[in-house]
């Protein structure tokens, strides 16, 4: 780890104030482009010491430990009176503040009853611990947990290196839809869960407030823009806002892993379904742990989408939704396991809920 | 006086001197009536630890204490051309640097140095700073100037065998002579089967992750050097520093109070051991030196990965005529010292068969250094011949167990010797297939795509012994309490207690009036290595034999004071008895008092262990689970367990071992596995985060069936050694479990989710090919 200052600002305009006088340039290429021998050689230098929010933790000081993410200040935003982590409901829908943590949203009453997906996906994640840290904000901005992207070893291209040596390297945990020049899957749970229902989520920037839904908040990296995600290095999130759905929705979250608890997801699926009259009216399908950012089944939904529920329309919605996937030399076995969530967690959303229970 | 006797073998050219003591004590009968040994107690250090009081070697905090930090080497393999630590000396709060460039020449593994101007593997260790703080340590390790010649590395077992593989050493990859063993013809013996079996399994190397990582704290009086140290010898700790820095044993004293886990790797001085030292003696202030996780994961053990091919043969009755095994395993960059993964033995001497072959190579690679890891070897083999096992007996149409007992070893027929309990591995049979009611068992249903099944496999373990030479003193204080005084380590196993225990029962005493010492060279006599779960078997008997000096020296008094001859008393529960009557009962202080302040002082030491008997333990374990047709996922149902290992001192204790044994039995089958990118010589899960140790949720209901037996023939406790045997069942059993569910044998470790739908996939379509039956 490197040194740094830390300072706790009283407002969100003053965070972004800090992260302004520090960010000099936009966006994660630094331009740097030294082959992996000689990074190691040279004690893997990251180079961008530019601030960064801190809020949980999490995922931040694990990476400055790592040796890789050194910004030189952190801005504490846990105690911002201006954030906060309730859950309200509106006729809008479910406004979750960023500081949420994810022990908060597994045990909401509300969450739990209208968006059991979020709930599942919050309890599936990491262990009690890190949960009663971790904040639902930086959750979905987490970096992904490739063993090549975290090794202070390797200047992988996400890094700003060269190449991905995951692609045809140890890449049992990785992306099965090659979106970027990256194969790291997406690590967030609830970035999953939130897609399939439908979330958007409130920024704050230098200019301002605007609002993006998920679809477009999360991005493959680029060259230009080496990220998960279209959130500029000056800009805050504020809140992640549910919408109520056109019906009856139900909604499920199913993950598996390398082992019963404690492990990022090989292969996750949310899923919600509005039935009304025995047709599905609204399908969203999103698979975790199968491409660098949450992995919306388009197709899938739309042979959902007016169809009636049942089991075998859902093993073939599972076909379609995994048609486009090429894995790689060591994650084959992503694609059955990725069909048979599927159809599980589509059952488990068609499934009325007990109501007395 | 200690009684030993000095016997002199002529032996070719070499004369061997063997010291040996002998027990005076008589050993506890089988159906001995004991009131501490055999009744659970918790630990007598668990208050101190759950509280967060004990202080183990990171708590150790000494004025101006410094902080050092090693740079390890990023490359497989280079060779380091200049070193330039000038930076880092000049930057405030370093106050010690060491390099190649400033360090004795000190000689390190087989031909290498502390600071090897060749690294041969990342981590190798290529300078060290001592610092004020960890912090300033780490920021001048990155002002540390190296230049390296990248050389071609190898990183995995099958390429390092290649005739054109890089070479590790100039000598080549193979590491030492093949070790080669034949009993019979096991190639006649295959021609004689009714039935081979020809399997190759594979096994991951795995990682020790104790909680607490290796590291010490050294610090200098003078000419003599204190370290604190997570060890499972401090004795051992301090030869090998005192060797390396050329000291004098008795200028070195080594100390460990509490230890988070060691499993086999701590029981040998490493680098920075003598590092902290050199360091500390830099600086003329006291260093701490711990190892982070991912060089702990990197350069301090592995268990090695291994290639196993497995032939049995048998006849129609099941009766093995051979057995043929090849073996290679992987070393690493360097052989190391301590116990070393014998892959070769269970096939020797777990099954009665006239036949056998093995024959074992091993092989160096860039990368960490195997050592011994709970019942090394032993765990490796056992994945591959009980899975051969599992297959002969369905290749045969025979019951599983029924098998294992019609191939019954009661001797050990590599030195032909018999058993100290010949009749143990069979209890463990007939009480695990009790506990599971095997005669009636029915395999539930499936329940839509989970399928279960149940595994059985057995165990032999080469140790569990104990051995001399092993010392115990005992101080019988004036108010009736007593001392134990050793130079052993409870390495978390719950030594302390199960070694009061023995102490207790002997002298008469209550528990609570027992203080038991260890882990410190200066103030305890020689005891050995907590290794090859040797601890109890080795030091019980030590511990009765000084406890036995000091009671009879305690009736000696009590017979004057009480005037009753010393032959008509015994002790029980702090009181002297007189015909071993309660109602005549004299506390010990009462006694002790009459001549306080003076004390008593007992001397014991470990007998040796017969030489016409082989002292072993045995066990096996069936394993229930269900297996996810669909999406591969095991899930454990019921694990029951049974092991011979003699008398159970302290049931409590005991279980605690099964259950951490079998758990880490459990991350070597499904989730463990060292992985390391081949390109580049990396291992890529050195944490905790990537490599997956089970949880609690991994680890199902356990059942510790107790065989309690003692083992009469061993020693006077009739107690053998528990930490290790309850590993080497559990991978095997497993895997046979999955394929009495699913019909699928996975020959490779870890069992994980992509190699079972593998699997599944594999057996589908086979299953969808098999010809159509013309019409």
């Amino acid at each position: 780890m490197r040194p740094f200052s830390y300072t706790r600002p009283s407002t969100i305009s003053e965070a972004i104030s800090l992260l302004e006088s520090g960010g000099a340039t936009i966006g994660e290429s630094n331009g740097e482009s030294d082959s992996i021998g000689a990074r190691s050689d040279r004690g893997n230098l990251r180079g961008d010491d530019r601030p960064r929010l801190l809020a949980g933790g999490t995922d931040l000081l694990p990476l400055m430990k790592g040796d890789i993410a050194e910004p030189a200040h952190l801005i504490d935003i846990k105690r911002l009176p201006e954030l906060d982590d309730t859950i309200l409901m509106s006729p809008e829908g479910i406004t979750i503040g960023a500081l949420a943590s994810l022990a908060k949203l597994e045990d909401d009453p509300l969450v739990c009853s209208m968006h059991p997906a979020l709930a599942e996906a919050a309890s599936l994640a990491a262990t009690p611990q890190l949960r009663n840290m971790a904040t639902i904000g930086g959750n979905l901005l987490q970096r992904p947990r490739c063993w090549y992207f975290r090794s202070d070893k390797v200047n992988c291209w996400l890094k700003g290196g060269e190449d991905c040596p995951a692609r045809d390297g140890e890449n049992q945990h990785h992306a099965i839809f090659s979106v970027s020049p990256c194969v790291a899957a997406h690590p967030s749970d609830l970035a999953t869960a939130l897609l399939a229902l439908g979330a958007s989520v409130e920024i704050q920037g230098p200019a301002g407030k605007r609002t993006l839904d998920l679809d477009d908040f999360f991005a493959p990296p680029t060259d230009e823009r080496r990220l998960e995600n279209v959130l500029e290095p000056t800009e805050v999130i504020v809140s992640i806002t549910i919408p109520t759905a056109s019906g009856a929705a139900q909604s499920a979250y199913l993950k598996a892993m390398d082992r019963k608890v404690w492990a990022f997801a090989q292969v996750a699926v949310g899923a919600m379904l509005v039935i009304q009259d025995q047709r599905i009216t609204e399908a969203r399908l999103v698979l975790g742990g199968v491409s660098p950012i949450p992995w919306r089944a388009t197709d899938a939904e739309g042979l959902l989408t007016g169809a009636a529920p049942g089991r075998e329309l859902f093993d073939q919605v599972a076909q379609v939704a995994l048609q486009g996937a090429v894995p790689l030399s060591r994650n084959g076995y992503k694609v059955p396991l990725a069909k048979a969530l599927i159809t599980r967690a589509l059952m488990a959303a068609s499934t009325p809920k007990d109501v007395s229970a | 006086m200690l009684p030993f006797r000095i016997s002199q073998q002529g032996s070719g050219e070499e004369t061997t001197i063997e010291v040996s003591e002998e027990d005076r004590v008589q050993t506890w009968p089988e159906d001995a009536r004991l009131t501490v040994v055999g009744h659970g107690h918790g630990r007598l250090e668990g208050n101190q630890k759950v509280t967060g009081r004990a202080r183990y070697t990171y708590d150790v905090r000494l004025p101006g204490q410094l902080y050092a930090k090693v740079l390890r080497s990023p490359h497989p393999h280079a060779r380091i051309e200049r070193i330039d630590t000038t930076a880092a000396e000049q930057l405030p709060g370093v106050h010690a640097v060491l390099s190649s460039a400033n360090a004795p020449g000190i000689t390190w593994y087989e031909n290498s140095s502390l600071f090897d101007t060749t690294v041969r593997m990342i981590g190798d260790e290529v300078a060290a700073v001592a610092a004020e703080s960890e912090e300033i340590a780490e920021d001048a390790l990155r002002l540390i100037d190296v230049t390296y010649t990248p050389l071609p590395f190898v990183v995995d077992l099958e390429s390092a065998l290649q005739p054109d593989a890089p070479k590790v050493w100039e000598g080549g990859n193979i590491s030492q002579e093949p070790k080669v063993y034949d009993r019979g013809d096991a190639d006649a013996g295959l021609r004689d089967a009714d039935v081979v079996v020809d399997e190759t399994f594979t096994t991951a190397s795995v990682l020790h992750n104790s909680l607490e990582p290796h590291g010490c704290t050294a610090s200098w009086e003078g000419e003599y050097l204190t370290l604190w140290n997570s060890t499972q010898s401090v004795f051992t700790i301090r030869q090998e520093v005192a060797e390396a820095l050329d000291l004098p044993e008795h200028r070195v004293r080594v100390i460990k109070e509490h230890m988070g886990g060691g499993f086999g790797a701590k029981q040998i001085a490493w680098k920075q051991d003598v590092l902290a030292a050199l360091l500390s003696r830099q600086a003329g202030r006291p260093v701490q030196l711990m190892l982070d996780r991912e060089a702990e994961n990197l350069v301090v053990g592995n268990r090695p990965s291994t290639r196993q091919r497995v032939r049995l043969g048998a006849k129609r009755d099941g009766t093995l005529t051979a057995i043929s095994a090849e073996l290679v395993q992987a070393r690493g960059a360097y052989l190391t010292g301590g116990e070393a993964s014998n892959v070769s033995g269970i096939y020797q001497t777990l099954y009665k068969c006239p036949n056998v072959h093995t024959d074992e190579t091993t092989v160096y690679i860039n990368a960490g250094p195997a050592v011994a890891f709970r019942a090394p070897g032993h765990v490796e083999a056992a994945f591959a011949l009980e899975g051969a096992m599992d297959q002969l007996a369905r290749a045969l149409d025979i019951d599983p167990v029924e098998l294992r007992r019609r191939n019954y070893a009661e001797i050990d027929q590599t030195e032909d010797k018999p058993y100290s309990l010949p009749e143990g591995l069979r209890l463990c049979y007939d009480r695990l297939t009790e506990a599971i009611g095997w005669d009636t068992y029915q395999r539930p249903e499936p329940t839509g795509p989970k399928r279960r099944g149940i595994g059985f496999a057995a165990h032999d373990w080469a140790a569990g012994s104990g051995h001399p030479p092993a010392y115990a003193w005992i101080e019988l204080n004036g108010d009736g309490t007593a001392d134990v005084v050793t130079g052993t380590q409870d390495i978390g196993t719950g030594t302390r207690t199960g070694l009061a225990q023995v102490a207790a029962e002997e002298l008469g005493l209550p528990l609570d009036r027992i203080a038991f010492h260890l882990g410190d060279t200066a103030t305890g006599p020689y005891s050995p290595v907590s290794s090859g779960s040797a601890t109890q078997a080795s030091m019980g008997p030590a511990i009765r034999a000084a406890a036995l000096d000091v009671k009879e020296q305690l009736f000696r008094v009590a017979s004057t004071v009480l005037e009753i001859p010393a032959d008509r008393l015994s002790a029980r529960d702090g009181k002297i008895l007189v015909d071993g009557d309660m109602s005549r009962a004299v506390p010990i202080e009462d006694i002790m008092g009459q001549i306080s302040p003076a004390t008593l002082h007992g001397r014991g030491a470990r007998g040796p262990n017969p030489s016409d008997l082989a002292i072993r333990t045995f066990g096996g374990q069936f394993i229930e689970l269900e297996v996810d047709i669909e999406t591969g996922e095991v899930t454990l149902h019921r694990i029951v367990s049974a092991h011979d290992i003699g008398r159970i001192v302290n049931p409590t204790v005991v279980d605690s071992q099964v259950i951490g044994g079998i758990t880490q039995g459990i991350g070597f089958a499904l989730t463990e596995g060292r992985v390391i990118d081949h390109r580049l010589g990396l291992v890529l899960n050195p944490d905790l985060e990537e490599y997956f140790v089970p949880t609690i949720a991994d680890v199902p209901s356990i059942d510790h069936v107790h065989v309690n037996v003692p083992d009469v023939k061993a020693n006077t406790t009739g107690a053998k050694g528990v930490g290790e045997p309850p590993l080497i069942p559990t991978a095997p059993a497993i895997a046979n479990a999955i394929f009495d569910a699913v019909g699928i044998r996975i020959r490779s470790t870890p069992l994980s989710r992509d190699r079972i739908l593998a699997g599944l996939a594999t057996a589908a379509e086979a299953a969808s090919q098999k010809p159509e039956v013309p019409a």
